[in-house]
């Protein structure tokens, strides 16, 4: 059954998209923007299993650095160019369109394509992550796969069945040139292809987390927890913030919960993983989400300050990401070469 | 209260144990401890007990609560880490309940621990050992002595009398276990929360009540088996180094005597030799003096009342020296320029609270000289002091104490000394008045007071007598109308009178 969104579902689909940013993902505010600016309201999200298989797809997503997205706004139509370039290398336009990752900004990303393109429930990694060889079509090595992404005043750069090392390689290259983010699409593959290789439902996900949170406002932690479908590990207060020593982009959060227990956050530009007492509790591809104790907004990582009170919960990770040890592999900490944070 | 097993304050106290810092975590007592170099290695279950890694520390957080996190879940309550931590651990390790100790030389401390736990008699020879190894350097005194002793032995030491501390060294002796300590036995092991004292008397020449004491602050069995027997070690040695001072002293005092007698003997007029021993000693002949004696009355020791005077001068901030000389003590107060008379009489008083405190202990009398300057003038007023000493010894009313520049002179004359420095002391006592006032203070007295017979006398109005009479008294700071005053006045007058 398709998913019919109005506008008066954007905020709770954002601030559940923020959740399954895992502390990453950006602030959802732009997307709201360029969202509430598509022509095409109501918008229906499809199912995968609803369009035809043979439906050619495009995934887009912003890319790069959130923060600078914030000062250097997108313009109407950041895609465009990218999406003209695949159009041109495979000669045929795609009429579906789906996210790269269904977190965060992005997590809004494909409804702005809604007057253009069917939108399809289904993304590349189900949460935040903040590597583009963890995107699901290159881990599965996709055939065919085309992936563009703007270099620039008007420049785009096309890579055609690249690796997908080569794939982060070259984007963040590109995205240097374009000013620090980019729109990216990646084409060559069919809504067939997301059946296998993609995370489904992750906007109805989203929905759904996000009107508990608003509508949940009197429920405790744990009962809040247990309402998204996760877990609570604890609520209290950040007694410290630190770089670790010999990992600059690693960042660890002490918190000291009510209960007495000591809680530890590793994050990058996600929360990585958490440990109680010493005890790795989860680890990614699990979501580790903080909101704040007061509001229950969902706070990413930089915005976890000291003496900040948190609600810290994990969500599980789709199943995609367990459904085989290679998958799985890419997206723990060991990937990023962080020793000792299996659980 | 007998501790088995290994503690932390035992651990914290071994010598051995160097650069061992408390991360988290209070006292703690451990059935053992476990030494490995890797955490993998650690034995699965163990039951309260002290693990000692190795390896370096990992630097990344998530790490170190996971490797204390595992630590703890094998059972140890302690665990002693290698290298420097770079995140807090507190919090983590007081919610494990795990004690967290970081050690420079993880090593040292797994030695140190074997030997506390394992080993008791090996760490009293190790202790036994270090105090032997204390004879090898000089020690130019007892705090000297003691300060070899516990740098090596790595505890406190202190040689305590039974009302204070005599000499201390390394941490100092807590109140409360000095207090504990039994006299009346040989080895004492007395036990406070403070810690423990091992202690054993000193045999001294000089006092009875000497003991030695090593103490830490650690009470577990093994550290009081060792110090216990290093504290006998350590008896002997110290035994030996009080008799040592005590003969130096003797004997140095006895140099200091001969010398002062050379130089008193030569009247102040020394040979080049003399004056050489005396500047080695200090004794410097130029400047002001001011010189004292404290003669017994009766049969006492003068060493020891030189030791009590001594004592008496190192209170008192001036340039002050003194020895034994006959049956008593002689010394004198120096001066580079010359003293103002407050000075002066701020050193009477000195000389005066000495007296008494030699009093408390001996039968004395104190004799004051007056202020003299240069090497004669030294001679001079220890002249004057022996004279008044040997006065003041008969002088109960005085308190037996006698000063040359106060109505002391009067006593002088009275007692019928004689010689130069009496002239001397005279004309000094007179130094304030002119020629005129001089002698109408002499006719004032022969005239038995009567301001009239001596206005008859000097061929003055009687109020000029009157007004001439109070000065008098207000320069010599001396009441006319005290018989001993006025006779002693009437002596000095002639004296001086005689000599001019």
């Amino acid at each position: 059954m398709p998913l019919l969104l109005d506008q008066a579902d954007l905020p709770a689909l954002a601030l559940g998209a923020a959740v399954l940013g895992s502390g990453g993902g950006g602030s959802t505010h732009v997307g709201q923007i360029m969202a509430q600016r598509s022509t095409s309201w109501p918008v229906t999200v499809h199912d995968v299993a609803e369009l035809d298989p043979t439906t050619p797809c495009i995934a887009v997503g912003y890319v790069g650095s959130t923060l600078l997205l914030e000062e250097r706004l997108p313009g109407h139509a950041p895609f465009d160019e990218a999406i003209a370039a695949a159009q041109r290398w495979l000669g045929s336009p795609a009429r579906a369109v789906c996210t790269l990752e269904a977190a965060g900004l992005n997590g809004l990303t494909a409804l702005h394509l809604a007057g253009s393109h069917q939108v399809v429930d289904a993304d590349c990694m189900g949460r935040g992550l903040p590597d583009l060889d963890q995107l699901s079509l290159l881990i599965d090595d996709v055939p065919g796969l085309v992936v563009c992404a703007p270099t620039g005043s008007g420049g785009v750069a096309l890579l055609d069945g690249a690796r997908p090392a080569d794939v982060e390689r070259v984007v963040r290259t590109a995205i240097e040139s374009n000013g620090g983010w980019a729109g990216l699409v990646i084409a060559g593959f069919t809504v067939a292809d997301l059946v296998q290789h993609a995370i489904h439902g992750s906007t109805r996900r989203a929905l759904s987390v996000g009107r508990v949170l608003t509508l949940g406002a009197d429920l405790d932690a744990s009962a809040l927890a247990s309402s998204v479908g996760g877990t609570l590990l604890g609520v209290g207060r950040v007694m410290d913030v630190r770089q670790e020593p010999d990992r600059p982009d690693v960042i660890s959060t002490d918190v000291r919960t009510s209960a007495g227990d000591v809680l530890r956050l590793v994050s990058r530009s996600e929360h990585i993983a958490a440990l109680l007492n010493g005890k790795v509790m989860a680890n990614s591809p699990t979501l580790v989400v903080t909101l704040d104790a007061a509001t229950r907004a969902p706070l990413q990582v930089h915005e976890c300050t000291m003496a900040r009170d948190l609600i810290i919960l994990t969500l599980p990770a789709p199943q995609w990401w367990s459904q085989e040890p290679r998958r799985a592999a890419v997206a723990r900490p060991a990937h990023w070469g962080l020793d000792g944070l299996s659980a | 209260m007998t501790t088995t097993g290994l503690t932390l304050t035992s651990l914290l106290e071994h010598p051995g144990a160097g650069g061992l810092v408390v991360i988290a975590g209070g006292e703690r007592t451990w059935s053992t401890a476990v030494v490995e170099g890797r955490e993998d290695d650690l034995p699965d279950e163990v039951e309260k007990a002290l693990a000692v890694v190795l390896s370096p520390v990992p630097s990344a957080s998530w790490q170190v609560d996971a490797l204390l996190r595992r630590v703890r879940d094998r059972g140890f309550t302690g665990l002693v880490l290698a290298g420097t931590l770079s995140t807090s651990v507190e919090a983590l390790a007081q919610r494990l309940d795990l004690v967290v100790l970081l050690a420079e030389q993880p090593i040292r401390v797994a030695k140190s621990a074997w030997e506390l736990v394992e080993a008791p008699d090996v760490l009293a020879l190790s202790v036994v050992r270090r105090v032997a190894q204390s004879i090898e350097y000089r020690a130019d005194s007892m705090e000297d002595l003691l300060h070899n002793v516990a740098a090596n032995v790595g505890h406190g030491i202190a040689l305590v009398g039974r009302d204070e501390v005599v000499s201390t060294a390394g941490d100092p002796l807590p109140e409360s276990l000095r207090s504990a300590i039994a006299f009346s036995q040989w080895l004492d092991v007395s036990v406070t929360t403070d810690g423990f004292a091992a202690s054993v008397p000193v045999q001294s020449r000089s006092r009875t009540d000497l003991r030695v004491v090593l103490h830490s602050r650690d009470s577990g069995r093994a550290q009081r088996t060792a110090l216990s027997t290093a504290v006998e070690m350590v008896m002997p040695m110290v035994a030996a180094r009080l008799l040592i001072d005590e003969v130096e002293a003797v004997s140095e005092v006895s140099r200091s005597s001969g010398l002062l007698g050379d130089f008193l003997e030569a009247g102040g007029a020394s040979d080049a030799e003399t004056e050489r021993r005396m500047r080695v000693r200090g004794w410097r002949t130029n400047g002001h003096h001011i010189g004292f004696r404290v003669l017994g009355r009766g049969r006492l020791d003068p060493f020891a009342l030189l030791q009590v005077v001594n004592a008496h001068l190192a209170t008192i901030r001036l340039d002050s020296h003194a020895t034994t000389r006959g049956g008593g003590v002689m010394g004198w107060v120096s001066f580079n320029e010359a003293p103002s008379p407050q000075q002066v009489s701020g050193v009477a008083q000195d000389l005066l609270d000495l007296h008494q405190s030699a009093l408390a202990s001996f039968r004395v009398a104190t004799g004051v000289g007056s202020l003299q300057s240069g090497a004669t003038g030294l001679t001079v007023t220890l002249g004057e002091a022996r004279d008044a000493a040997r006065l003041a010894s008969d002088r109960e009313r005085s308190g037996w104490f006698v000063h040359v520049d106060r109505l002391g002179l009067g006593q002088l004359l009275l007692a019928g000394t004689t010689g130069d420095s009496l002239t001397r002391a005279a004309v000094a006592l007179l130094s304030p008045l002119s020629e005129r006032e001089r002698e109408t203070l002499a006719v004032y007295l022969d005239e038995e007071s009567s301001i009239v017979a001596t206005g008859k006398r000097l061929g003055l109005h009687r109020n000029t007598v009157t007004s001439r009479v109070q000065r008098i008294q207000t320069l010599l700071g001396s009441d006319l109308s005290d018989p001993e005053t006025r006779l002693a006045l009437q002596l000095a007058a002639r004296a001086a009178h005689g000599s001019s």
